[in-house]
Formats: C-alpha cells, sequence, structure tokens
C-alpha cells in the first residue's frame, strides 16, 4: 500500500471504521478531533489524535484550513473525510491536491458537478440515463393535456418559480387536468409572481434504490449491487438492506448499468452511490444524485459481498486500481441495517444527548455492530445524533429478518433515549416484512406512538 | 530526596515497556503525569471506561513518539497560582513575528493582558495569540515552529 500514514478528519462510528481498516493495512492514523471527542473510541484506536479547535463542528471538523494543516503538520499522505463534514466540499480535496495528500475521494471538479443537483442531472443526460421525465414551460390546458398524455397519468403541475412543495397540484386524469390547471396558473402567479408551470411524471408509490459503485479514476467502474433505503423519515435514512428484493432482477440490472455508465462517463475515482426513485406501478427508475463519498449504509453491501469498501476506496485514492473485475463481486445472502440514533421517537425525534449507563450490544451468526460508543460514553450535543448502526445478515431475507428482531430485543442501552424501538416496531410490522412499502410509508403511519399503540390494538 | 531522579526514570522506562496511553502518580508532593499523548494535559479530563474496554495496541506508543518526536512528555510541578496560556486552535507556534526577528516574549518577562506572546499559522494564515493575564512569563512550554493542538499550554504566567 502506497499510503503510509493517514489522516482521518471525522469522528464517531465511521472514524472508528476507517481507523481498523488502516490498521488491518498495517497504515499509521492520526485522528483530528475536537475537544469534546479527545477521548472517544477512535481517539484511543489511532495512532495518534490531534485536538483540533473546540466542541462545535464551524470550529473543528468543519475548518478545512484546521484539518489540512493538521494532515500536514503530522506527516500524514492521505486523507479520508469519511461521511458527513468535509467529505463533499471541493474545497477540501483541493486543498489536499496542491498539498501533495492523497484525498481518499474524487477529483475536486468531479465533486462540483456532481454536488450540483443541475450538473448532475446533465451528467445523466449525457450517459443516457433518465431523470424523471417532464416538461419546459407549459402556456395552456391544450399544451398541457398534450405533455400529460406523453408522459402518462399521473401527472404533477409545479410551478416554474416554486420550490418546497408549494403551487404543486397533481392530476390523476385528464378530467382531473381540465378541472385543476387554470387554479394551478393563477395560484402559481398569486404566489411566486410568476403563472409558468412545468409538468412531471408523477411517481405514486417510490422506493428509494441506490446502487454501489467503485471507479478507478480512469473509467473503470465496478458496481457491487444495489440497496433499498425506502424506510426514511423526512428524507432521512432509518432502515437500510442489500439486496433490493423488491425490485424485480432484470429491473436491478438495468440499474446497475445505469450507474456504472454514468459514473464511468464521469471518469469517476472513489466510492460513489447512484441515487434512483424507483416507480413500483411502472417498474422504472429516475436518476436522482450521485454520492461522492462512503456512505452510512455502506456495510450491507460489504455483508452481502464480503469485500471491504473502505479497503478499496484507499487502492484506488492511492493509484493502485481497482484489483478487481465485475465478476469477482458476487452477491449472497440478505443484509439489512438498523440506525441507532440517540433521539426520542416519542417525542418527535428530539435528540436525547447524555450519558450511556448500560451498553450490552447483541451478539450471534451474522450480526454486526458499526459503533463509537460503550458503556460510560457520553453522547455530546454538538453532532449527529447517530451512535451505531447494526447490521445483521442471513441467507435470505427472512432469515435476516428473524435474527435482526432477535439482535434489537437483546440490545441492552440505557442512558439517551434511542430509536431501537422504532426499529423493533418497524422490523416487526406486516408490511415490511412483506416489503410492500414506499418512501411516504413511515410519516404515513402518523406519530410513533399512536402508530404502535394501532398496531398493537390491531393483534 | 535522594534517589528520585533515579525513581523517576525507572517509571519512564516502565511507563514506556507497558503500553499503556497514560500514568499520574502523586507521592509525597511529587506528581509525575506520563502520556503518549503530547497534548495530554494532568487533569485534562480523561473519561474512566470500564476494564473491558480495549484500550490501544502497546505498539501505538512507539508510533506516536515517532509521529510526535515527543515522547512521554514529564510535567513537573507547577505552581498553582501559574496561568496557563493555551492554544485556541490547532495549528504551528512561532515566538517571533518573523524569521529572524526577537521572540515576542521571554520568561522573566513582564507582560500586559494586552500583550502578543506568540504566532499561530494555519496554512499560512498567522493570528496573534494575547497574554490574557498581567505578570511575568515563567515558562515557554513549546519548541518555535512545533504543531500545537488545541488547549495545548504555551506558556505559564506568574501573575503575582
Amino acid at each position: 500500500m502506497a499510503i503510509k500514514r493517514l489522516f482521518v478528519a471525522n469522528r464517531g462510528e465511521i472514524a472508528v471504521r476507517i481507523l481498523r481498516t488502516a490498521k488491518a493495512l498495517g497504515i499509521e492514523t492520526v485522528l483530528g478531533v475536537s475537544a469534546a471527542d479527545r477521548d472517544s473510541m477512535g481517539a484511543q484506536m489511532a495512532t495518534r489524535a490531534v485536538v483540533l479547535g473546540p466542541a462545535p463542528s464551524a470550529k473543528s471538523y468543519l475548518d478545512v484550513n484546521l484539518v489540512v494543516h493538521a494532515a500536514k503538520a503530522t506527516g500524514c499522505d492521505a486523507l479520508h473525510p469519511g461521511y458527513g463534514f468535509l467529505s463533499e466540499k471541493p474545497i477540501l480535496s483541493k486543498m489536499c491536491a496542491e498539498e501533495g495528500i492523497i484525498f481518499v475521494g474524487p477529483r475536486a471538479e468531479t465533486i462540483e458537478s456532481l454536488g450540483d443537483k443541475l450538473g448532475g442531472r446533465a451528467m445523466a443526460r449525457a450517459a443516457g440515463v433518465q431523470t424523471v421525465p417532464g416538461t419546459d414551460h407549459i402556456a395552456t390546458l391544450q399544451d398541457a393535456k398534450a405533455a400529460a398524455r406523453e408522459l402518462g397519468y399521473p401527472v404533477v403541475m409545479k410551478a416554474s418559480a416554486g420550490g418546497g412543495g408549494r403551487g404543486m397540484f397533481k392530476a390523476i386524469d385528464e378530467a382531473a387536468l381540465d378541472a385543476s390547471f387554470d387554479r394551478a396558473s393563477r395560484e402559481a402567479l398569486a404566489a411566486f409572481g410568476d403563472s409558468r408551470l412545468y409538468m412531471e411524471r408523477f411517481v405514486e408509490r417510490a422506493r428509494h434504490v441506490e446502487v454501489q459503485i467503485v471507479g478507478d479514476g480512469e473509467g473503470k467502474v465496478i458496481h457491487f449491487g444495489e440497496r433499498d433505503c425506502t424506510v426514511q423519515r423526512r428524507y432521512q435514512k432509518l432502515i437500510e438492506e442489500a439486496p433490493a428484493s423488491a425490485v424485480p432482477a432484470d429491473t436491478r440490472r438495468r440499474l446497475h448499468e445505469a450507474a456504472v455508465r454514468l459514473t464511468s462517463h464521469a471518469r469517476y475515482r472513489n466510492a460513489g452511490t447512484v441515487e434512483f426513485l424507483y416507480d413500483v406501478d411502472r417498474d422504472d427508475f429516475y436518476f436522482i444524485e450521485v454520492n461522492s463519498r462512503i456512505q452510512v449504509e455502506h456495510p450491507v453491501t460489504e455483508e452481502t459481498t464480503g469485500l471491504d469498501l473502505i479497503a478499496l476506496q484507499l487502492r484506488v485514492a492511492a493509484g493502485e486500481g481497482l484489483g478487481l473485475e465485475q465478476h469477482d463481486v458476487r452477491v449472497a445472502g440478505h443484509a439489512i441495517e438498523i440506525r441507532v440514533n440517540a433521539e426520542d421517537p416519542a417525542r418527535d425525534y428530539a435528540p436525547s444527548p447524555g450519558r450511556i449507563t448500560e451498553w450490552s450490544a447483541p451478539t450471534g451468526p451474522g450480526v454486526r455492530l458499526d459503533t463509537h460508543a460503550c458503556a460510560g460514553y457520553l453522547v455530546p450535543p454538538f453532532y449527529d445524533s447517530m451512535i451505531g448502526k447494526l447490521i445483521v445478515s442471513g441467507a435470505d431475507r427472512a432469515q435476516a429478518l428473524d435474527r435482526l428482531k432477535a439482535a434489537i430485543d437483546s440490545f441492552r442501552l440505557t442512558g439517551p433515549k434511542t430509536t431501537l424501538p422504532l426499529a423493533a416496531f418497524i422490523v416487526s410490522h406486516p408490511d415490511f416484512r412483506d416489503n410492500r412499502i414506499t418512501t411516504r410509508w413511515l410519516e404515513d403511519l402518523g406519530p410513533f406512538e399512536s402508530a404502535r399503540s394501532s398496531a398493537h390494538g390491531a393483534h | 530526596m535522594k534517589g528520585r531522579t533515579e525513581d523517576i526514570t525507572t517509571l519512564i522506562e516502565l511507563f514506556r515497556s507497558s503500553g499503556w496511553d497514560e500514568m499520574h502518580i502523586e507521592i509525597d508532593g511529587l506528581q509525575l503525569f506520563l502520556s503518549t499523548d503530547p497534548a495530554a494535559r494532568l487533569g485534562a479530563g480523561t473519561m474512566a471506561l470500564p476494564a473491558s474496554e480495549p484500550r490501544s495496541v502497546p505498539q501505538a506508543a512507539a508510533i506516536a513518539s515517532e509521529v510526535s518526536a515527543k515522547p512521554a512528555a514529564a510535567a513537573i510541578e507547577i505552581p498553582g497560582h501559574w496561568i496557563a496560556i493555551t492554544a485556541p486552535n490547532l495549528g504551528t507556534f512561532y515566538r517571533s513575528p518573523k524569521p529572524g526577528a526577537a521572540p515576542f516574549v521571554e520568561v522573566g518577562q513582564t507582560v500586559e493582558a494586552s500583550s502578543d506572546v506568540c504566532l499561530l499559522e494555519v496554512m499560512k494564515l498567522f493570528t496573534t495569540v494575547k497574554a490574557g493575564h498581567k505578570g511575568t512569563i515563567r515558562r515557554v512550554c513549546v519548541n518555535d515552529a512545533d504543531m500545537v493542538e488545541h488547549a495545548q499550554t504555551l506558556f505559564y504566567i506568574d501573575p503575582s
């Protein structure tokens, strides 16, 4: 391995995860921490930990000058940004390149073009990958009808000047379009001072499906199968699994091809995730965006492929290539990850920092826990509330689910309130077991406590 | 006390070969604090971990000292009324306003709260650190051009 000393510019479980692989590869590590994390598990594991600044992220983890200075001053030849924080800031990649430090991520220009929504969509189109079908401005009802016939109902009318869901009208058929078109224009004018509308296909029942890829930066890209992250709350993923067994195998193959086509076109370097919206009723998918970093949910892919994605990231960053071909990647079994957040589901998921007084983690066949927490650990109030990820795998989805349920039940964790009861509720829910959920499923159930008590009442 | 130096040397050697991260001993008014972390300070709030928690492996000490070129730092007694001037963030410590110039302060020099005591450089951006207290500089704790961490002690001031 060309990398001798790696700077880890992150905290929490992902810092621990990166340090573990670096250690296994014989790479020395320096972890940059905030004052709040100086005694963290990562700080103990790293060859050396340096305190960047005080607890607030803006003065420590998010200060790109501090991070690069620390990497340089400690003699590191590479830097891993983890996820979140500075991981998708082009400036970090750029500064590392200028200082001769290997950035474990894409080139700055790649991050920049992918980070911009429109740029990402343009890249997708150039690679022949479809985005949600839609129109340019539509002026008249006649044009709207013609466009809707072409797109297929249901459709959604959106105000060109709008955003955040305002000024949107859904039409399930031509009669509904007739009834709402004029009103939509008038309301767009009233709300945004601009009556112009455009139209998109409306995805009634959507699933979030994403493809894990790794590119070597020379145009070679390999995929590692897909993940299904449909259980979400306010666009926050809560449960992720691989493979996406609710999607037909043939469609999954087309997803993989689209992801590889798009990223090899961009000569992508690093691990990356190509996110798609899967339309259940039409059995079709639309490109959303590329995440140019390692993702929280990468372990379900590792568990179903037997590969170490962090090690692959380090390899391609060091210019050593992927070291494997597409036919070497075999997906076997099923893996599910639940995120354990220090949040109170009964109080609208309010953050619940504090001292962990009891921590007895589940063990057993197929059980993996990625965490930086332990008994006695103080969950600081300054950062993301995730304190761990429980990843359980089995020969198939049913076995993985049974093991997961048992693992959650045996997890003894006291101190902060956590999302473990929510995870227990979801994995036991018939809709989840039968895999007939959509991205809106969890929110449609309503507040957690009432959803749980009505589910109990029903049985 | 006769033999104290030998005792301390022996303790440092024991610590080096132990694979421990930190050691803190108090005997007859002598405090000895040893750490593999050059930024570690006595009483800096080391978290009490359960005994089962895996600690860093012995080799860490060796690499840490190589990385930092600063092995087990022994802190000799600092009078309680001295005040530490600490680094606001990680950076490179410079004692002089520019290369070759005289240092901002020397040991024994009196300073005002508003006096500049050193420069801290982060990616070629220089900020001055102020004394923060009126008093006499008693100790300079960092070598010129060394990297310092957030909250690391740079100087001690005697305010009396």
